[in-house]
């Protein structure tokens, strides 16, 4: 495949490509962040990654099945997000700061 | 080069600079809002695969209600100072970022080779997505939501209320507004 | 959706009419601030700015000059970055949503077909809803940027209202779009064209002295669509934001000279937008009382004789009458404004939750069974 042929012609790899970049990016945010806030953002970024490429297999295998799959996602993480932001407003009311490492101090 | 193709191009560019900003941002505001960014452009890149339906809904759950939840929180905390926004340690951060780095790089192997050894490139797989057709997407999309996946989708309604019930359960201090703890 | 034009000449037409449609939104900014002002002390019984020019009129330029050439400040205490971002980004959600409103029949030049719209979007309703939640992030970002105390509490007052306010906002035209069973405006203004008929139980009703609009079919509908947008826009009687009393101007306490308008600019889009909207969804947008957009051009093609006039003059005609209602809804705006009195916060949010949201789920149930049952009776 020639170089040109690489970045003018857009397919399916380009965009699982962007995608398993953006879920990188988010699992590295997951492993190298302190803060529970950010932790889940990185998590909503891992997220939206794997939605691009079910919205990518759906568009190329032209069946609507991945739309749903990522309706689902949508659902999930937007319920995730209560939760983790509950979870955080209450350590957040305990410890003034809502760094991961409060977390250990949850026990019994 | 066509104006899709540059249209990919500019989106891809603006999703990873923003999805990095996020994780490189030291400042947890920034980030929500260089992610509401990220929504934002992922909705654009959902247009270009003719997901318009899913881009609106994007933008509306998303950057509308979630990452504004988000921002709202962060504003309410308003941390002076942030200890250690990023984790302690420079070999295990070292470790973490490699392996990030090999995963992605996995990922990104096994499409590229999947494609070549499959035999398939894109023109035969575009030819293949314009025979099948995706068209007026939003009629399919509710026909297939709630025709053949109704039982996931009730699933999903009954999830929603148990968080819904968690999360106020959660955050409701004694007393309502007028905590005395 | 359509693309942005095929050749050159289309392109470069289209971007010129993107610009048309901003420009005409920060144009009307001043009229509807000089109606404001005006309406406002013909309703309190004063006389309101008449000193500037016939009736006033001038005085939008010195107010122009003066908010032009104020000093630029900013907060010590805020964070600068978004103290200036946030009026910047307060245009942008109204600007974009407000292009994506049809505004009249296209016009056919030659081989050309223009919309008289900025862009034509397949899933309007769902896009032009996302889009202006977006303003939400720029009320946020001032509140927090200012750095004071009063900001941070209006904005957070602010965006809550908005998070509220939008499900019932959305839900309650789900029923007009299960009417109507498309996400499309420009398929919806089609709907609504031509005199009241509809078919149910395989019998055809048609009055001939109504017209097919929206507002007879979803009359709680419209009522709950125009009170959340009231809120979204975050007018009185729903400012909660600028509590004059208790939180002095909420989140743009801060702010001063021309990023004070700019803000100014916002909200008048929102109401903008708004009056689109509802001029769309329940008073059928461009169309004429009573006639369809064929018989309109009938009757131009029997007047001047010529295709290409009477084509034009259609165009001209509809672009009128969707600005009469667009008007008449704003005039309701500032209206409500200048006679309401304010809700208190609490009442604000049972209204909007206990009330607006219950109705607005009724609703929706009640024209999907009643959709769903006529249909069935016409297939048996």
């Amino acid at each position: 495949m020639p170089e040109t042929n690489m970045i003018t012609t857009i397919g399916a790899e380009h965009y699982l490509v962007l995608s398993a970049i953006l879920f990188s990016i988010g699992m590295a945010g997951v492993l190298l962040r302190r803060n529970l806030i950010v932790l889940l953002m990185s998590i909503e970024l891992m997220l939206n990654a794997v939605n691009i490429s079910f919205v990518t297999f759906s568009y190329y295998s032209g069946k609507v099945e991945g739309q749903i799959m990522v309706f689902f996602v949508m659902t999930i993480a937007a319920a995730e997000a209560a939760v983790g932001l509950a979870l955080a407003v209450s350590i957040f009311k305990r410890f003034k700061e809502v760094n991961i490492r409060f977390f250990e101090h949850l026990k019994g | 080069m066509t104006a899709d193709v540059f249209l990919f191009w500019f989106l891809a560019l603006i999703t990873v600079i923003s999805g990095l900003a996020v994780v490189l941002m030291a400042n947890p505001i920034y980030s929500a809002l260089c992610l509401a960014m990220t929504m934002i452009s992922v909705a654009a890149i959902f247009v270009t695969l003719q997901a318009y339906f899913l881009a609106g809904v994007q933008i509306i759950v998303y950057a509308g209600a979630v990452m504004v939840l988000f921002v709202m929180v962060l504003m309410l905390f308003d941390l002076k100072h942030e200890l250690q926004a990023f984790t302690r340690g420079r070999a295990t951060g070292a470790l973490k970022i490699a392996s990030v780095g090999i995963l992605s790089g996995l990922i990104v192997g096994a499409v590229t080779i999947g494609l070549t050894i499959a035999g398939r490139s894109s023109d035969e797989v575009i030819s293949a997505a314009a025979a099948g057709g995706v068209v007026d997407t939003t009629r399919g999309l509710s026909e297939a939501l709630f025709l053949k996946n109704i039982f996931g989708f009730e699933a999903l309604g009954v999830l929603l209320l148990v968080i819904a019930v968690g999360t106020v359960a959660l955050s409701r201090s004694k007393g309502g507004t007028h905590a005395r703890d | 959706m359509t693309s942005m034009g095929n050749t050159t000449f289309e392109i470069v037409i289209n971007t010129i009419k993107l610009l048309a449609v901003f420009l005409l939104m920060v144009q009307a900014v001043p009229i509807l601030v000089w109606l404001e002002r005006r309406g406002s002390a013909f309703i309190q019984n004063r006389f309101g700015p008449n000193r500037v020019g016939p009736l006033g009129l001038v005085q939008l330029l010195a107010d122009a000059v003066k908010f032009l050439t104020k000093e630029d400040f900013a907060p010590e205490k805020g964070n600068r970055i978004m103290f200036y971002m946030a009026p910047v980004f307060a245009l942008i959600p109204a600007a974009v949503a407000y292009a994506a409103i049809p505004m009249s029949v296209p016009l056919k030049v030659g081989d050309y077909t223009f919309l008289i719209q900025g862009y034509e979007i397949n899933v309007g309703i769902v896009f032009i809803l996302g889009i202006s939640s977006l303003a939400a992030y720029t009320i946020l970002m001032a509140g927090w940027g200012s750095g004071s105390k009063f900001s941070l509490m209006g904005a957070l007052r602010a965006s809550a209202q908005i998070i509220s306010y939008e499900l019932a906002l959305g839900l309650s035209i789900v029923g007009i779009i299960l009417l109507y069973g498309t996400f499309n405006l420009t398929e919806m203004i089609h709907a609504q064209q031509g005199i009241y008929h509809f078919s149910a139980f395989g019998y055809t009703v048609a009055a001939s002295w109504l017209p097919n609009w929206g507002i007879f079919y979803q009359p709680l509908g419209m009522i709950l669509f125009f009170s959340a947008t009231f809120a979204e826009s975050n007018r009185l009687p729903f400012d909660l934001a600028e509590g004059e009393a208790e939180l002095v101007a909420g989140f743009h306490t801060e702010y001063g000279g021309f990023k004070m308008l700019m803000f100014f600019i916002g909200e008048y889009g929102h109401m903008m937008i708004a009056s689109g909207l509802m001029a769309t969804f329940f008073f059928g947008g461009y169309s004429i009382w009573n006639f369809t957009p064929q018989e309109v051009y009938n009757w131009c093609y029997g007047l001047v004789g010529s295709e290409q006039i009477a084509n034009v003059m259609n165009v001209v005609l509809h672009f009128l009458s969707y600005n009469i209602k667009f008007a008449i809804f704003l005039w309701i705006f500032i209206h409500v404004r200048w006679t309401l009195p304010r809700f208190r916060y609490d009442q604000l949010m049972d209204l909007g939750w206990k009330t607006m949201l219950p109705w607005a789920l009724g609703n929706t149930i009640v024209t999907a069974i009643v959709i769903f049952v006529t249909s069935y009776f016409v297939i048996s």
